[in-house]
């Protein structure tokens, strides 16, 4: 409890309200708010000054862009967490920061609560999806593997179970429902849901330096 | 038409016609060094230097477009014609071919690239004419020649002029394709604003409890009501054209529906129109079943997974599930049950639906396959 009392986190919001909003419940919960930041450029600025643990961002910033933001601070510090807070419904941004390494998804409309122990989660390595995300991930693995250019190397690929779990995951059930249907314990669920985020994210890995070997801009 | 288009296409002839000078130049050349008849040597190759020289200068004039003047166009015909004009008093009244030869081709085609088919028609003429009158035998072989410049030079002029309406045409889509992206971008931003002060009044009205508690409740609905009012929005700009629908935005829009959530892929999910529609249709049915027997916006998940050659979409709820034995006493009693009807449009479809209820909710899964009209 001591430990995630001293949870630190940064606040990226354009909008002034919704920063002062979500700094205040996360404080009234006892954490700590390290920076909070309005623009791209701040967010990672503010990141290099303060380390926080965990990044609240939201997608629609000023320049860098929330996508931009994610993957510079985790290249910069690999055990940061980004937790996306979006209001809108761009899906396709949503996964794009998924797939830069974010990992976990709320709405705005999402209660003070569901914020705090999306925090919570997502700080102790846990992702945080909405069945909206899920049904996402999962296209984006249907269409990989229906793509009609060279095979997904096999730790690309989701497992069946992994698949199956996903699936769930979209169809809204709770970790704990699919852990009671799948008879299997509430850790492994959650190990499953992560390794579908990790696959999705090497598999964007692996295209880019494809792309960039391509272009010839390897040698960089 | 734009100038622009007009103006690249120009650009485009003439750097083509610049090679086509060449060639004809060299081919003038030749045939006048080889054929050496000229009754007066020195004005003749005086005619073939003005040749040489006018080409080197029309090539290097009409690259510039600010450089092609009426002037300039009318010089090279000029030369066009003068050329022709003095080809009986420097090669004698019986000659048989023209001192420039094909070389007339350069003017004609310029005429014809900046001025359309009139410019070519015009060109055209002046130089058949001339050719007909300077010539004291005109064969059936002269006349087949006239004939194909008479021919040649409107037909390139409307090809030209057809080429810049085209080309026009595609800056216009281009500029309007443009628009409607940058018309969609800042339709987000705002959106982008509205949603963020919904969703923080839908917050904060919870908190505050009380009437602000509705007014929370009420600024949550116009919140998910716009979210996916602009996720079909975004999808339609994707869309291709009549022949196949898009699954994907068309089950997204239920997620306007109290209570329902929408899980679908990224990208469009494409189906004959027909079965499109027969899905949503069918899927509309099973959210009406989840509110009429588990409760008026009752919470419920669809999900839509795109399986190639078919597609599987599960509509799940919490309810009590449905009592054993329900379903095949209605069936038996004669009564067309909703889970009938439902087996049915979907078999009709050539698909499955199989039905999963339990303590813990419901489940339909359709799977459907992708039909192509």
């Amino acid at each position: 409890m001591e430990e995630q009392a001293r949870l630190r986190v940064m606040v990226v919001d354009d909008h002034p309200m919704w920063r002062d909003a979500v700094t205040a419940d996360l404080e009234a919960a006892g954490l700590t708010v390290v920076a909070t930041a309005s623009t791209g450029t701040e967010a990672i600025n503010r990141f290099r000054a303060t380390h926080p643990q965990v990044v609240v961002l939201d997608l629609q910033i000023p320049a860098p862009t929330g996508v931009e933001v994610t993957a510079t601070v985790l290249q910069d510090d690999p055990s940061a967490r980004v937790l996306i807070l979006s209001a809108s419904g761009e899906q396709d941004d949503v996964l794009e920061a998924v797939k830069a390494g974010a990992t976990g998804y709320l709405v705005k409309s999402a209660s003070r609560e569901e914020l705090i122990a999306a925090v919570r989660r997502v700080s102790v390595g846990d992702s945080v999806f909405t069945p909206g995300l899920a049904g996402l991930v999962l296209g984006e693995f249907r269409r990989m593997s229906q793509d009609p250019g060279p095979a997904m190397p096999p730790g690309e690929q989701l497992t069946d179970r992994e698949t199956e779990v996903l699936k769930m995951v979209a169809k809204g059930l709770s970790y704990k429902q699919i852990a009671e249907r799948l008879v299997l314990s509430h850790r492994t669920v959650q190990n499953h849901v992560q390794n579908t985020l990790r696959k999705l994210q090497l598999h964007n890995r692996v295209e880019l330096t494809r792309y960039a070997i391509e272009q010839g801009l390897d040698d960089e | 038409m734009t100038v622009r288009a007009v103006v690249a296409v120009e650009d485009r002839m003439f750097r083509a016609l610049a090679w086509l000078r060449l060639v004809v130049l060299a081919n003038a050349l030749v045939l006048n060094v080889y054929r050496h008849n000229f009754d007066h040597p020195v004005a003749g190759w005086a005619c073939v230097a003005l040749m040489v020289v006018w080409t080197a200068y029309a090539i290097a004039t009409y690259a510039k477009p600010i450089r092609r003047t009426v002037r300039l166009t009318v010089a090279d015909l000029a030369i066009a014609v003068g050329l022709l004009v003095a080809t009986p008093w420097v090669k004698g009244e019986w000659f048989n071919a023209t001192i420039p030869g094909f070389w007339i081709m350069g003017a004609l085609l310029a005429w014809a690239v900046r001025y359309g088919w009139r410019g070519g028609l015009f060109a055209a003429v002046v130089l058949g004419g001339t050719d007909r009158l300077i010539r004291a035998d005109f064969d059936q072989g002269n006349y087949g020649y006239v004939f194909l410049i008479v021919l040649g030079g409107p037909i390139v002029g409307y090809l030209v002029e057809s080429l810049q309406q085209m080309a026009s045409e595609r800056d216009r889509a281009e500029r309007e394709a443009a628009a409607a992206a940058e018309r969609a971008r800042l339709a987000r931003v705002v959106h982008d604003g509205v949603l963020q002060v919904l969703a923080l009044v839908q917050r904060r009205g919870a908190e505050l409890g009380g009437e602000a508690e509705e007014l929370g409740r009420l600024a949550g609905d116009q919140e998910r009501a716009l979210r996916t009012l602009i996720r079909s929005q975004d999808r339609l700009v994707a869309d291709e054209g009549p022949t196949t629908a898009d699954l994907a935005a068309a089950l997204a829009a239920l997620g306007e529906r109290p209570g329902v959530e929408v899980a679908v892929p990224g990208g469009p999910v494409r189906l004959a129109p027909h079965v499109a529609a027969e899905v949503v249709a069918v899927v509309g049915a099973c959210l009406d079943n989840v509110n009429r027997h588990v409760g008026e916006g009752a919470a419920a998940w669809v999900l839509l997974d795109d399986l190639g050659d078919q597609i599987a979409v599960s509509v799940r709820d919490e309810g009590p599930g449905i009592p054993e034995g329900r379903l095949g006493e209605a069936r038996a009693s004669g009564r067309l049950g909703i889970s009938e009807s439902i087996e049915g449009r979907v078999r009709d479809l050539g698909g499955t639906a199989t039905l999963t209820t339990g303590a813990d909710g419901t489940e339909w899964e359709l799977v459907v396959p992708k039909e192509r009209s």
